[in-house]
């Protein structure tokens, strides 16, 4: 029961199965997924994994094939309508194309989810006014919003999820039709609203950047199954399968620097003592210095190809791709010892990139 | 004026009392046929397959229904339905008992167009909606006729023009109104003086619905 309460989202054992005739699709399998309260947990894959299928089951906009889903400490399958609509007020949705009313104001819009309830319309108001001075959008409240820009439409459906002070926000490729300034404002807004009114936020993405830059937690998703989960650190550091490396390296373009590399320089004329190494630095940004110490001491010469800092989940993380020149037995038997340090290497060669994906 | 239409001159008084017979059974069957239309209309969104409150055997009745009443070409039904309209109005003669035939004539159409006009509510506004806790009466009240007022409004347009046109084919059969001023006295007559004049009439109705309806449309589309 303590496990439950720490929970907002379990789903157990979950399946959805479509069933359009001769075409017979397996949207979801048998997913487990648990989302803490006040996290911000990433869903990442490509189209058509089924991600969207995937947490439409939380509020049951899809009825599961098969499985348990309790959202908010209720199994929400053995509600009836009426209670199921009052739980889907408190699990609020954002899409990646607003899904914004244009015959209604921006202030109707964001006091939509409040009509028919047992708020005044004097509090309607005043709520709606609140929401929309949060996300920035105060002088806006008379326009239609075909008069607004993207980022403003998604505000807009920002302020309207939160006008039912919901406890879970589910925020469907939000980001995805939106430039990348736009979509970093966007997710600054959603880190200030985890952060101040600790709203748990399930994000659906195809770009690692996106995950990157929020969230705490990340699942990969592939033909209706999780295949990998766990702290976005260590799922971006230490990626296990091949997709979730290929998200990694995309996002770090890692993936484009190793192929512009090896589409100049081949691995298999270097000489005896050449090597093309791959560095990954977790953590004090400081580390590559490691490097530059550890050549010197062993005499190679390091050229480097490629470099890249980024910040997961807070923390600084380093990619470098160079060519090793010299004494390598000495230098990597060396740098093989700062792996615990959160220096990781790896030679790069044409059988381990044959492969595509670098590992 | 007496020269170009003399028979016209002769009959103002009839002119005027035919157009008001016109304008009474336009509006007359377009208020009960909007009810119908929309009721009609929004039954076959709702229980579509994927609706939001799908039933597919209500679904494909209505919708069989609908477009069987509109294959009867309304001359015929103005013929077929004459039973219905005695027992009803008690007279099959006249501007009120005409209004049977046309409301049977127009609102499966109608309908129809309701139904074309609120599929094109965007589908995501509506799951946005649900997932609001909308139950689906508010979704049918605050999205479905909101969301798609204009081009409702359009399509009653296009209905009541229709529906002009049907009152003088009910005309020529002895409802009254323009379109037996037009064929049973300006044709019947060889006066075609008179003809003409009630074809002008019928233009400026409908230029006139037409003009209200657009007016109608600006104030309500927010695009
Ligand atoms: N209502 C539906 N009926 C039939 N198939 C569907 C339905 N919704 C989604 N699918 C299918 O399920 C799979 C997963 O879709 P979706 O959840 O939308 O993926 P994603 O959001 O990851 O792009 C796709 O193959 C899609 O075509
Ligand atoms: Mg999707």
């Amino acid at each position: 029961m303590t496990e439950t309460a720490a929970n907002a989202i379990e789903l157990k054992n979950t399946s959805v199965h479509f069933d359009n005739g001769d075409q017979q699709i397996d949207a979801v399998k048998n997913v487990d997924l648990t989302v803490p309260r006040g996290d911000i947990y990433g869903i990442i894959g490509y189209s058509g994994a089924g991600k969207s299928t995937l947490v439409r089951v939380i509020n049951l906009l899809q009825k599961p094939t098969a499985g348990t889903v309790i959202v908010n400490n209720q199994k929400i399958q053995q509600l009836k309508p009426v209670e199921l609509r009052q739980a889907r007020k408190k699990v609020s949705m954002i899409f990646q194309h607003f899904n914004l009313m244009k015959s209604r104001t921006v202030q109707g819009n964001v006091e939509y989810p409040l009509l028919g309830t047992k708020i005044s319309k004097a509090d309607r108001h005043a709520k709606a006014e609140k929401l929309l001075k949060l996300v920035g959008l105060s002088e806006y409240a008379g326009t239609y919003p075909g008069q607004l820009s993207g980022g403003q439409k998604q505000r807009v459906a920002i302020a309207r999820a939160l006008a039912s002070d919901p406890e879970i926000l589910i925020s469907d490729e939000a980001t995805s039709a939106l430039d990348p300034k736009t979509t970093k404002s966007i997710l600054e807004l959603l880190k200030q609203l985890n952060r101040d009114l600790n709203l748990t936020i399930v994000l659906i993405t195809h770009e690692m950047q996106v995950i990157k830059s929020i969230c705490h937690n990340v699942a990969v998703m592939d033909a209706g199954e999780i295949i990998e989960r766990g702290s976005v650190a260590k799922v971006f550091t230490e990626p296990q399968q091949k997709l979730t490396n290929d998200f990694v390296e995309t996002s770090t373009n890692v993936k484009e620097a190793i192929e512009r590399i090896t589409s100049t320089i081949k691995i298999s004329e270097f000489k005896a003592d050449q090597e093309l190494m791959y560095f990954n630095f977790i953590g004090n940004s400081t580390k590559q210095s490691v490097v530059s110490e550890l050549s010197q001491k062993y005499g190679v010469d390091v050229n480097i190809l490629f470099a890249n800092i980024d910040q997961i989940d807070g923390e600084n993380v380093g990619y470098m791709i160079a060519i090793i020149t010299g004494d390598l037995a000495g230098f990597n038997g060396a740098v093989q010892q700062m792996k615990t340090e959160g220096v990781k290497t790896r030679i790069l060669t044409d059988e381990t990139l044959k492969g595509g994906d670098g590992q | 004026m007496n020269a170009i239409m003399p028979n016209v001159m002769a009959m103002k008084g009839e002119f005027i009392q035919a157009t008001w017979e016109t304008i009474y059974m336009t509006l007359m069957s377009a208020i009960v046929s909007a009810v119908l239309g929309l009721l009609v209309g929004v039954l076959l969104v709702v229980t579509q397959p994927g609706g939001i409150l799908e039933d597919k055997l209500t679904y494909s009745v209505v919708d069989k229904l609908v477009n069987l009443l509109r294959s009867i070409p309304f001359i015929i039904l103005l013929a077929v339905i004459s039973p219905l309209t005695k027992f009803l109005v008690g007279t099959t003669v006249g501007t009120t008992a005409s209004l049977v035939p046309l409301i049977f004539g127009i609102f499966p159409f109608y309908a129809r167009q309701v139904q074309n006009a609120l599929l094109d509510v965007d589908h995501g506004v509506i799951e946005a909606a649900e997932s609001m806790g909308s139950s689906p009466m508010a979704i049918i009240f605050r999205i479905y006729l909101r969301e798609g007022l204009a081009d409702i409004i359009r399509v009653s347009i296009v209905t009541i023009i229709s529906l002009i046109g049907l009152t003088t084919m009910a005309g020529a059969i002895g409802s009254g109104g323009l379109g037996d001023v037009a064929i049973n006295i300006g044709y019947a007559r060889f006066e075609n003086d008179i003809t003409f004049m009630a074809m002008i009439i019928i233009l400026i109705l409908v230029f006139a619905v037409q003009l209200i309806g657009d007016w109608i449309v600006r104030r309500v589309e927010h695009n």
